[in-house]
């Protein structure tokens, strides 16, 4: 091949594991003992050896290497897909089949290795000689198809070279003639050129796109190394005429061999490249590893700091695994669906105003998840904040203090260590300061010693002692405070947006003329509803502006029952017109602005389309659930 | 001509280096055997001193700053064209090497693949020779001995391509090729119609034809005979 194993300087590659693998698989089936059993293919006149078939293969790796059928027939398709065996029948598909259809080795120089990458110049000369066989010398492959009919080619040769000898050609017609040995456009010489036909065996059709893609390469190759193409055009015929030397069944295989190694190398379009490495796989090149004394020092050292690690029993950690589960279930999102509604879905964010780092008022959700572990608590800011509170009535809360400036300490900006840890030190260390932190001895010795030098991990001991004592005493109080039961009680639960009958009665993305009336009363909605005034937050209050609104779209609707020619449904005519009793439901109630039914009004603090939640309270509550899943 | 020398050898070069990379692809496959590993060696030995005498030819020119621009062109499609012919060879030596390292003829333990290619590649590496046949004279462990040499030997050519990339500045791209796309189709008039071409196919066309004219005679000799015969039959009674 064209490309040299190692670019000069640079680190050689090295022979990818599994194909060095699949190598060793296919040698050891060439064991003239033990191997796998060879059968001869019989051609017309040809007699060529050495032909398997996949039922063979399949049998033999099973007895080898003692693994189930699907396995072997697994092991078998990836030696087929990389091109160490290939189907002599329908050589483009690199399946094994674990029946009669023969399959032959493939010669090591075009084994598929690392080492030796596919060259373009190799690939265009192959492609340079391909073009000669079908156009040049259909004539002899003519009588050669009398042995063996392949129709690919004179379609192949048909699509890409529009002349009239291959025009002609039709694989019925083939069986029958026998030309002889001259061309009748070019001259003597191209005309004896290249008797290989690429398929052997039963004629089959092949799928268009197969035929135009060597074209393709070839007019792309041809842009690519075209200062080269005077070499190209040489080789291909050099090679040609050097391959006529050989007896007519070795060329056969040969060529068919040439033809699987591009077949492998270079894909056609919709065959995956087997080439392709995933992510993960680049690392892994297995060296040889000398079994040196450095290699076993290395050995013990990796083995002894295993021995030293903790683990953790698996029982312990599964349990700890399914408690963390059944706690977080009900506040994951996904899981189990996110009050009021997913904006994603139904583009109304409200959860994500709800849930803001600072919120004046957390939903119950939070609150909840502060009781899980200490570190939930702290990492929430709402949390911290009213855990200071009430480190505050309990007059620790320097503790706190002097965790957040630590976490300051470790997290900022290298220039400032230097005077932070002496702000921290004169705040919270030193001896009579103000806001004394309480450490033991041995945390203070060490920590005294390294405020010498100051980096930012030198406070970490105390400021994990800090934590410690937070986490196992105060925190716990905390838990248990009135502080943090008015807290619970005081948190909002948000209510789920009901999904509506019809869909356009969500908040319209663009603004619709109807909802002018009520510009300030949206705007002012939703914020007080986002502090959360109550959840008891009575919507319906709004007295005036709902009616006005609601006669307008009574007005507007009563015409059509069906809604299908409402312009905002125009979008939604086809949902509609389909769900007419639906329609008609939900226009049967259209004098009830004010009066919440019990189970089925949406008491939301928000208001996405305030006219739309009261009139289509639908008179059964069941027929929300057949629009929408 | 000098340009005419340098287009016939670069033809035998071409011809050296196809013949080769057909040898090489039999490695390891149920062809390889000691004939095959010494038609290597002596093709690859013949495709060595051809790329050594062009290299000869094609440099005093290239490097002669007096010469005219279409004839320095010409040269430099030359250069091209010897210089990929010459990595091709290199490249398929290296390869040759490693497989013959990985398929050492005589070691019981790992056996040939089974490729189905068989008979023997003589003509080709006769024709690459340009002889008419070949003489296999070699000892037992010719492989092995071979093996080295032919590590010497990719030094050798490795030594000669970076010779030749000092010595001698041809940018690779602005070269123009001559032959289009498709151009192998085309009869061989234009391109590659040197002396050793021609003889080649001579060469080639002959057996074929001497053995259909063979019969031809032979076929048309015994209808005569047959014929004469009927009529003195028919004269006789």
């Amino acid at each position: 091949m064209a490309a040299g194993p190692a670019p000069l300087g640079g680190h050689p590659r090295a022979q990818r594991p599994h194909l060095s693998k699949m190598e060793r698989v296919v040698v050891s089936m060439q064991d003239p003992d033990q191997g796998v059993k060879m059968r001869s293919q019989r051609l017309l006149v040809t007699v060529i050896p050495h032909a398997v078939t996949g039922n063979d293969v399949v049998e033999w790796l099973i007895q080898k290497y003692c693994i189930a059928e699907d396995e072997a027939l697994h092991l078998g398709t990836l030696l087929v897909q990389h091109g160490y065996l290939y189907p002599l029948r329908d050589p483009r598909r690199l399946l094994l089949r674990p029946d009669e259809t023969p399959y032959r080795f493939q010669t090591p120089y075009f084994w598929m290795s690392t080492l030796w990458p596919a060259a373009e110049l190799d690939y265009a000369i192959y492609l340079a000689k391909k073009n000669i066989r079908k156009q040049g010398a259909l004539v002899d492959h003519e009588k050669v198809g009398y042995h063996h009919p392949s129709p690919a080619t004179p379609a192949e040769s048909s699509q890409r070279n529009p002349s009239p000898t291959s025009g002609a050609h039709s694989p019925g017609s083939r069986l029958i003639q026998m030309h002889k040995h001259t061309h009748p456009i070019e001259g003597v010489s191209e005309g004896r050129w290249g008797v290989h036909p690429p398929e052997l065996g039963v004629g089959k059709s092949f799928p268009l796109e197969t035929l135009n893609h060597p074209q393709a390469h070839y007019d792309q190759l041809h842009r690519k190394i075209n200062h080269t193409w005077d070499l190209v055009v040489m080789q291909a015929r050099e090679q040609l005429r050097a391959a006529k030397q050989r007896r007519k069944g070795d060329r056969l295989v040969i060529a068919c061999q040439e033809q699987t190694y591009w077949l492998v190398n270079r894909p056609p379009p919709g065959v995956p490249s087997v080439l392709e490495q995933g992510p993960e796989r680049g690392s892994c090149t297995a060296r040889q590893v000398q079994m040196t004394v450095d290699f076993y020092k290395r050995e013990i050292e990796c083995c002894r700091k295993a021995l030293g690690r903790t683990r953790v029993k698996s029982s312990v950690c599964l349990e700890a695994y399914l408690k963390f589960s059944s706690q977080r279930g009900p506040h994951d999102p996904l899981l189990s669906g996110c009050l009021p509604s997913n904006p994603w879905v139904t583009d109304n964010d409200t959860y994500w105003a709800m849930n803001a780092p600072s919120v004046a008022v957390p939903t119950k959700l939070r609150v909840e998840q502060w009781a899980f572990s200490f570190r939930e608590l702290l990492e929430d800011p709402v949390g911290r904040a009213h855990f200071m509170d009430f480190l505050q009535t309990e007059f620790s809360a320097e503790n706190l203090s002097f965790w957040e400036a630590c976490e300051e300490l470790r997290h900022g900006g290298q220039a400032q260590v230097p005077a932070l840890v002496d702000a921290v030190y004169q705040q919270f260390l030193a001896p009579g300061a103000a806001r004394w932190v309480n450490i033991d001895s041995r945390t203070m010795e060490r920590t005294l010693e390294g405020l010498g030098r100051p980096h930012r991990h030198v406070l970490d001991d105390a400021q994990l002692h800090i934590y410690m004592l937070m986490k196992k005493d105060s925190y716990p109080r905390f838990l248990k405070s009135d502080l943090y039961k008015d807290l619970l009680a005081e948190a909002v639960v948000p209510l789920e947006m009901k999904r509506r009958v019809f869909p356009f009665m969500w908040k319209p993305r663009h603004s619709s003329p109807s909802l002018a009336l009520l510009p300030t009363s949206t705007s002012g909605e939703p914020e007080a509803a986002a502090e959360g005034s109550s959840q008891q937050a009575d919507p319906h209050k709004a007295g005036g502006p709902w009616t006005e609104l609601a006669e307008a779209w009574h007005s507007s609707l009563a015409p059509s029952p069906t809604f299908g020619t409402d312009t905002q449904s125009k979008r939604h005519s086809l949902v509609v017109t389909s769900r007419g009793h639906g329609g008609a439901g939900g226009c049967a109630t259209p004098t009830r602005p004010h009066q919440p039914s019990s189970s089925v009004v949406s008491q939301r603090p928000q208001l996405c389309h305030p006219v739309g939640q009261k009139w289509f309270q639908p008179c059964h509550p069941s027929t929300n659930q057949f629009w929408f899943k | 001509m000098a340009k005419e020398e340098c287009k016939a050898l670069l033809d035998a070069l071409n011809k050296a280096t196809a013949c080769y990379h057909h040898l090489v692809l039999t490695i390891g496959g149920s062809a390889d055997s000691q004939n095959l590993r010494e038609e290597l060696q002596k093709t690859r030995q013949k495709a060595q001193e051809l790329a050594v005498a062009i290299r000869a030819r094609l440099t005093p020119p290239l490097r002669d700053r007096g010469l005219g621009a279409e004839e320095r062109a010409e040269f430099e499609r030359l250069w091209v064209a010897f210089s990929g012919c010459l990595e091709l060879l290199e490249a398929d030596m290296r390869r040759a090497l490693a497989l013959g390292t990985e398929f050492p003829l005589h070691a019981p333990r790992r056996p040939l693949v089974r490729t189905g290619v068989e008979g023997g590649a003589s003509g080709v590496a006769a024709r690459a020779l340009s002889a008419r046949s070949l003489r296999h004279e070699a000892e037992r462990d010719f492989d092995v001995e071979d093996l080295h040499q032919l590590e010497r030997e990719i030094l050798k050519v490795g030594e000669m391509i970076q010779d030749m990339e000092m010595k001698v500045n041809v940018p690779r791209w602005t070269v123009q090729a001559r032959q289009t796309a498709g151009a192998e189709l085309l009869s061989s008039a234009s391109a590659g119609v040197s002396s050793v071409g021609g003889v080649s196919v001579q060469q080639r066309t002959g057996p074929c034809d001497l053995s259909k004219a063979l019969a031809a005679t032979i076929f048309s000799a015994v209808l005569l005979a047959a014929v004469a015969l009927a009529v003195c039959v028919a004269k006789l009674s």
